[in-house]
């Protein structure tokens, strides 16, 4: 009975601290609130894109990816860099296997778009030897399939001059079905190809995150100079069912010991693996902000424990022990770690639509930050541990100040 | 009634050889033991204190008061002697034993009143029993009770920095009686306070020691004249001039 009493008083004196210096309560609480937010939000950002990386490469259709070598996002197109020579022979090997169903050799490659023959910008180029199921058009047609350009390796036969475009290059260029396009790999090479529209299609945008324009490969590598070499920068390959993608993946690996052979798992492990820095500096800041979140808290408690270092004095003098106002501090910080994260908690969720909105902006990406209920229990967790290490530190300074020398003082 | 040997009848408080020393000059990592300087502060004093004495405490700056002042309120042990408050030898117990004898039996008041700025005069004036565990309800009333003793009874819900100088250090001494002290001390409690608002503490101080005992340190002759009788402090030492010699009982003025 005498405990609780005690310790509803010790709240009470808590609070009242806290009421009392309400622009460092506000401060403290805000300090912890941006560290824990720091920490939901990057979090959430993290398992957005992986989780949207894998949604993606399922929704591909695709169980393998090969390509002639380490995975490398090329930041200028949003696309990879090409790395794999000779493509449509190996895609007609692949496909010649019995446990496969589909291979099919994808270029990227940055390209010079317009309307007209003046005003051109630059996007991703997608090059797919033929629509097909590797591309769904929500509005006009697929262009012609097959890639009779092509022809065999000879690159002579007629060019369908076909493309099929993304929503965002049809509202970019303000152009639609049927209207016609200048594609090239340069200026030179753009006013020298004219495509015509045959259909409207968000397939490869959903992918990349960004606007496009699909061709057959082999007109992707005509207006980009690459059919000497057939480049692309992957082939993509889909099993029949009952294949172990396992178990054909090391096989083609030892068919093609030059190439590299990924499952879905695997492609999407090495382009976040390309992203490591980016990552490391992502945790680097949650960790950061965490560290700051403690250390303005503790700032704040152990300045407030200095400023009333002779009042605290006179109470110990009293009689009152020094748990009982280690309990007074302790509570105020804990306070603070609990609003804290109650804050960040209930913000962490409006702030991620916020983040959304501003990324589809961007890179055209939707739902990229994902906010699992478990991050926020965590950065919930982490106020608390502020709060608390805050509330040790204050105390442990408390405890070892010398009462007789603050009341001479 | 005061006297400087254990012969009385009803003591409160009996400091019997009393000294504390310190040693400074060892503080830092590349001090040798060299420079280490013991420093007598309170050197060998005996004195007895009754319930019913008020005891000016006097002596120029570094004479040893507020040491002396910190060993007969329990806050600080002696190097040598002993302390014996209301029969308990404070020199045998523990920082927390002597924080628990200082609850129950001791109340300080202080020069600069160092009342919690975010509490009321009530709640500061309470905070000693929180110690104690007394229940909510109890505390306020006997908050109450006292702040209406130092006529304080309708500024209860301020915030000291809604007070004055004078009105603080009477909810200093609300807050120091608060527990019923049998030992009242207070170090310099006008030193902040005009010469008419020190009037009316020393007046408050004085008229709660009919079932205490009362140590007032000053340098104010003023305040001291209020006092009963007067241990003077020099370099440690009690001075024979200023109290009655060792063995002599110091007149009780009441």
């Amino acid at each position: 009975m005498k405990f609780l009493s005690r310790l509803r008083a010790v709240v009470g004196i808590a609070g009242a601290q806290i009421r009392t210096q309400r622009l460092r309560s506000l401060l403290a609480v805000v300090g912890i609130c941006l560290a824990v937010l720091s920490m939901t939000l990057l979090t959430s950002l993290g398992m957005g894109v992986v989780q949207t990386g894998q949604e993606k490469f399922d929704a591909s259709g695709r169980d393998l990816w090969v390509t002639g070598g380490p995975v490398k996002l090329a930041p200028e197109t949003g696309g990879f860099q090409n790395s794999l020579d000779n493509s449509h022979r190996i895609a007609d090997e692949i496909m010649a296997r019995d446990d496969v169903s589909t291979a099919y050799a994808l270029g990227f490659q940055t390209v010079y778009v317009s309307p007209n023959t003046s005003e051109f910008e630059t996007i991703i180029g997608v090059g797919a030897p033929s629509g097909g199921q590797s591309v769904t058009v929500t509005e006009g047609s697929q262009y012609t399939p097959g890639d009779p350009h092509y022809n065999g390796g000879s690159y002579d036969g007629p060019m369908t001059h076909e493309v099929i475009i993304s929503p965002e290059a049809a509202e970019r260029f303000d152009v639609g079905v049927n209207d016609t396009l200048y594609i090239g790999s340069t200026l030179a090479s753009a006013r020298q190809h004219e495509f015509r529209i045959t259909g409207i299609s968000p397939t490869y945008s959903n992918f990349l995150g960004s606007s496009n324009v699909v061709l057959h490969l082999s007109e992707l590598q005509e207006v980009s100079g690459t059919t000497g070499t057939d480049t692309a920068s992957l082939v993509t390959v889909r099993l029949r069912d009952g294949a172990n993608p396992d178990t054909v993946a090391a096989d083609l690996e030892s068919t093609y010991p030059t190439l590299d052979v990924r499952t879905n798992q695997e492609q999407l492990e090495a382009t976040l693996r390309q992203q490591a820095v980016l990552i490391a500096a992502g945790v680097a800041l949650v960790a950061l902000s965490i560290i700051t979140g403690i250390a303005l808290t503790l700032n704040l408690v152990l300045s407030l424990i200095y400023q009333q270092r002779r009042e605290f004095a006179a109470l110990r003098a009293q009689g009152l022990s020094v748990w009982t106002l280690v309990g007074v501090v302790g509570t105020q910080a804990f306070t603070y770690g609990l609003l804290g994260g109650l804050l960040a908690s209930g913000l962490t969720y409006p702030l991620a639509d916020v983040l959304n909105v501003a990324i589809q902006h961007l890179v055209g990406f939707e739902n990229v930050v994902v906010v699992d209920q478990r991050v926020v229990l965590g950065g919930f967790a982490i106020a608390l541990v502020i709060g608390l290490a805050s509330a040790l530190a204050g105390s442990w300074s408390l405890a070892r100040q010398p009462v007789t020398d603050l009341l001479d003082g | 009634m005061v006297s400087t040997e254990s012969d009385t009848a009803d003591p409160i408080l009996t400091c019997d050889g009393v000294t504390r020393t310190f040693t400074r000059g060892r503080s830092g990592w590349l001090s040798s033991p060299q420079d280490a300087q013991t420093v007598v502060a309170v050197d060998d004093v005996t004195a007895t204190i009754n319930t019913g004495d008020v005891v000016g405490l006097a002596g120029p700056s570094g004479s040893g008061k507020s040491t002396l002042l910190h060993l007969l309120a329990a806050l600080d042990t002696p190097t040598d002697g002993r302390v014996i408050l209301d029969g308990t030898d404070t020199t045998t117990l523990s920082e927390s034993q002597r924080a628990k004898l200082r609850l129950d039996e001791v109340g300080i008041v202080f020069q600069h009143f160092h009342l919690l700025p975010s509490l009321s005069a009530r709640a500061n004036v309470a905070l000693p029993l929180v110690q104690r565990g007394v229940p909510t309800s109890t505390r306020r009333a006997k908050a109450n009770d006292l702040l209406d003793a130092v006529g304080l009874a309708d500024r209860a819900s301020h915030k000291p920095a809604e007070l004055s100088g004078g009105e603080q250090q009477r909810v200093a001494i609300a807050r120091a009686l608060v527990t019923d002290p049998s030992l009242l001390v207070a170090d310099e409690p006008t030193g902040e306070l005009d010469s008419e608002t020190g009037r009316q503490i020393l007046d408050l101080l004085t008229n709660v020691a009919d079932d205490r005992a009362v140590i007032i340190a000053s340098h104010d002759e003023a305040v001291l004249d209020r006092a009963d009788s007067v241990l003077r402090l020099h370099d440690g030492r009690l001075q024979s001039e200023s109290t009655p010699s060792m063995h002599r009982e110091i007149p009780h003025e009441s």
